[in-house]
């Protein structure tokens, strides 16, 4: 599958060039979020994404009964669409899937509230519709006007991954010519809750966000962004993962996981500083590999990523000699995904 | 679009408030019984009892992760295609071997909604967080490849309504694009308060047994339950001379654009994704025995709905299982898929239960009586919230 639009929202800000900044930088700006709890109201660490752009390309009219979370996914699907050269285009022969892991939370919690305030007769009918988790994509086709196949994945951690292979059957059937493909996740109070309370959650920096992409078939002779080349997803049952030699990886954590499973020898990226921790991080690793074969360099490893494992991390900035990239993802019941892409 | 090779299925499991296999289940549908009545598992203060179709006989798995039990969606997923294996004849230490895939659609089993949860965490208090744990372990897909110890992707569809739908048509892909060399597909989903409510506050709720394409219809009941096909390639199928018990043929997928929670009125999603689908497979609208409809009971839906049929299919003998399952959201497709198997091998369809009286803004009426089927091929199609349409074509035979 050929890449040949990106479009990003998230803590780093709005657009491939907020993101390319922030590589630059090595991070980006981290909020506090507060969050309830019984011993009192607890702080912790966000990187929050402001969907005031959308203004750009859908007037506010027609937006303000769509929430916070449908919002980021239309800001970063009309951004590549736009980097795409197709914000205009027909889209009869388009097909959208929208990969998330926990939906549209704001807005289920919501929902709950007029249920829990309101009592049950008196629940909230467009809360209800909104807390949906196709209302993302529903919204997308209806303002966009995409009639082709709509598909709506929630795999949490394998969300993005499992996503491209039904990109990948539409392309590969000429059900659709092109594909606008992301990854959207966003906070809300009691997500931060659960990661207060949950074990191994509370170290890393919650994030939210969308990154989505237009592909096409690999038809395309240069697209901008090269190729999504391969994708491999399963459960690896404590098999070393197979990447290629000559590949830098790209991992949501320099964690024990990684370690263990990754041949030795590997170089190494973690790019989650930039856009914080959410199912959906392998899109922005995505994104971030895109835009390294679009520049022509590697960005460095943000330094907050730290290297307990002694990782081969790539530390600075570089010319870009690797001609692969490996988005890498592993969860803790064994499931990975390595998403490559590549030049050609 | 590329012709589609036809995918074999092997295996067939289900449970919902009409059976707890697929036996019973056709056994009630042509006998025309149902067993709609208000919800057992929780409570509500709504001024009329809307009936739901429950599963009350007790779900056979214990699976458990970290100690807590799998939640009620995941479960329902995990028998289903226990059965569906046991089918196909399959047991699960030779599928650890092989590229196997899990593809199932659900709606419940993927949303964070907990009211007990909530309600505690609103209080301010420290609640058990039991289940979060239950809805981070409960995704269906991935309970069903953990449960029975699988190697190949995973992908939980959460298209709303046509998610089972979605999910055998895209797990097909798997099989034919050479990914897996068996694919578990199906969908699943529980009664849960906070849908209960939704669909309720809507207004698309029936507070008497739902009555598809009836002009007296007032909405839909909503069920449970789990259906699961299990789908292997020929040369999987062929080396284990297992045969196939009907085929994957076509799948259709388009979107409305149109309206988040009511179909287009003049209904071209579905009619371009029943086009495609037939496409993809090569045959022709003539060539349909039978349609297993949407048909949810909900005034716009069977409108719309019945309409297409009359212009793409106009002739062929359609029906609605909701009347004895109820709308099981993610795991409708899936049941129906299920069901339209078993009516293809019997070469028979069972009365569209509910239905009594022709709706004059209706061009076609659904069978009213258990109906006898030629024809190789049956339709089963989804229409779903967000304006999503789904349609998978089966068939007697592979050719």
């Amino acid at each position: 599958m050929a890449i040949i639009g990106v479009g990003v929202v998230g803590g780093f800000g709005c657009g491939m060039t907020d993101l390319a900044g922030a590589l630059t930088q090595g991070g980006a700006a981290v909020k506090t979020v507060s969050v309830k709890t019984s011993k009192g109201m607890v702080s912790q660490p966000a990187l929050l994404a402001d969907p005031s752009s959308l203004e750009r390309f859908v007037p506010k009219r027609a937006v303000r009964r769509i929430d916070h979370f449908s919002r980021l996914a239309l800001l970063a699907a009309h951004l590549a669409l736009e980097d795409a050269g197709k914000l205009h285009a027909e889209r009869q022969k388009m097909g959208l899937v929208v990969a998330t892991g926990y939906g549209a939370t704001r807005t289920t919690f919501a929902f709950l509230d007029s249920v829990i305030n309101d009592g049950d007769p008196y629940a909230s009918p467009t809360l209800f519709s909104n807390s949906v988790h196709n209302a993302a994509a529903g919204h997308l086709s209806i303002l966009l006007g995409v009639t082709g196949p709509c598909l709506t994945v929630s795999q949490f951690d394998m969300s993005v991954a499992s996503s491209l292979l039904s990109a990948w059957q539409w392309l590969d059937e000429e059900r659709a010519d092109t594909v606008l493909l992301g990854g959207v996740d966003e906070y809300c109070e009691v997500l931060g809750y659960c990661r207060h309370r949950l074990p191994g959650c509370q170290s890393a920096v919650i994030g939210e966000g969308a990154a989505f992409f237009v592909l096409s078939r690999d038809a395309e002779t240069s697209p901008p962004y090269g190729f999504i080349s391969d994708l491999q997803i399963g459960n690896h049952w404590g098999r070393e993962l197979s990447t290629p030699h000559d590949a830098l990886l790209l991992l949501d954590a320099c964690s024990s996981e990684y370690r263990q499973y990754i041949r030795g020898d590997s170089r190494v990226a973690s790019y989650s500083p930039i856009y914080g921790s959410l199912p959906v991080g392998m899109a922005f690793d995505m994104a971030i590999a895109s835009l390294s074969l679009k520049e022509g360099k590697v960005f460095p490893s943000p330094k907050a990523v730290g290297n307990p494992f002694r990782l081969n991390i790539i530390e600075q900035e570089q010319d870009l000699i690797i001609p692969q990239f490996c988005c890498v993802k592993l969860t803790e019941n064994g499931q990975f995904a390595v998403v490559t892409l590549a030049r050609r | 679009m590329k012709r589609a090779a036809p995918v074999p299925i092997t295996g067939v499991g289900c449970l919902c408030a009409a059976g707890m296999n697929l036996q019973q289940c056709m056994d009630s549908l042509f006998r025309g019984t149902r067993h709609a009545a208000p919800p057992t598992r929780f409570e509500t203060s709504h001024p009329v009892n809307y009936p739901v179709f429950e599963v009350h006989a007790d779900i056979p798995t214990t699976a458990l992760h970290h100690g807590v039990e799998l939640g009620r969606t995941s479960r329902l997923a995990v028998a289903a295609a226990i059965q569906a294996v046991q089918d196909a004849r399959w047991i699960p230490e030779q599928l650890r071997s092989r590229r196997v895939g899990v593809c199932m659609g659900t709606t419940v089993g993927s949303a964070m909604n907990s009211e007990e949860f909530y309600r505690q965490y609103r209080q301010a208090e420290d609640p058990d967080m039991d289940p979060v744990i239950r809805f981070l372990a409960g995704n269906p897909a991935t309970a069903v490849a953990r449960e029975l110890g699988l190697t190949g992707p995973c992908q939980t569809v959460v298209n709303a309504c046509s998610s089972g739908t979605d999910a055998v048509g895209l797990g097909a892909f798997w099989i034919r694009s050479g990914i897996c060399d068996v694919v578990i597909a199906g969908g699943a989903d529980e009664l849960c308060r906070v849908t209960y409510n939704g669909f309720i506050s809507l207004m698309i709720s029936d507070d008497s047994p739902c009555r598809p394409f009836d002009r007296d219809r007032k909405g839909l009941n909503l069920g449970e339950g789990a259906a699961v096909l299990v789908l292997e390639s020929d040369q999987t199928s062929q080396a284990r001379m297992k045969k196939a018990r009907s085929f994957v043929l076509g799948y259709g997928s388009a979107s409305d654009a149109y309206h988040l929670t009511a179909p287009r009125p003049d209904g071209s999603g579905l009619r371009r994704a029943i086009s495609e689908a037939l496409n993809h497979c090569g045959r022709s609208a003539e060539e349909v025995a039978f349609v297993n409809a949407h048909g949810t009971g909900t005034p716009d839906n069977d409108r719309v709905e019945c309409r297409i049929l009359q212009e793409v299919l106009p002739g062929v003998p359609f029906f609605s299982t909701k009347g004895y399952t109820g709308h099981a959201l993610g795991a409708a497709g899936a049941l129906e898929a299920a069901f339209t198997v078993a009516c293809l091998e019997q070469g028979r369809i069972p009365q569209s239960v509910g239905f009594a009286t022709k709706d004059p803004e209706l061009p076609a009426c659904p069978v009213k009586h258990p109906t006898t089927v030629t024809g190789d091929i049956a339709i089963s199609e989804s229409l779903a919230f967000g304006g999503q349409n789904a349609v998978v074509i089966f068939g007697k035979e592979g050719a």
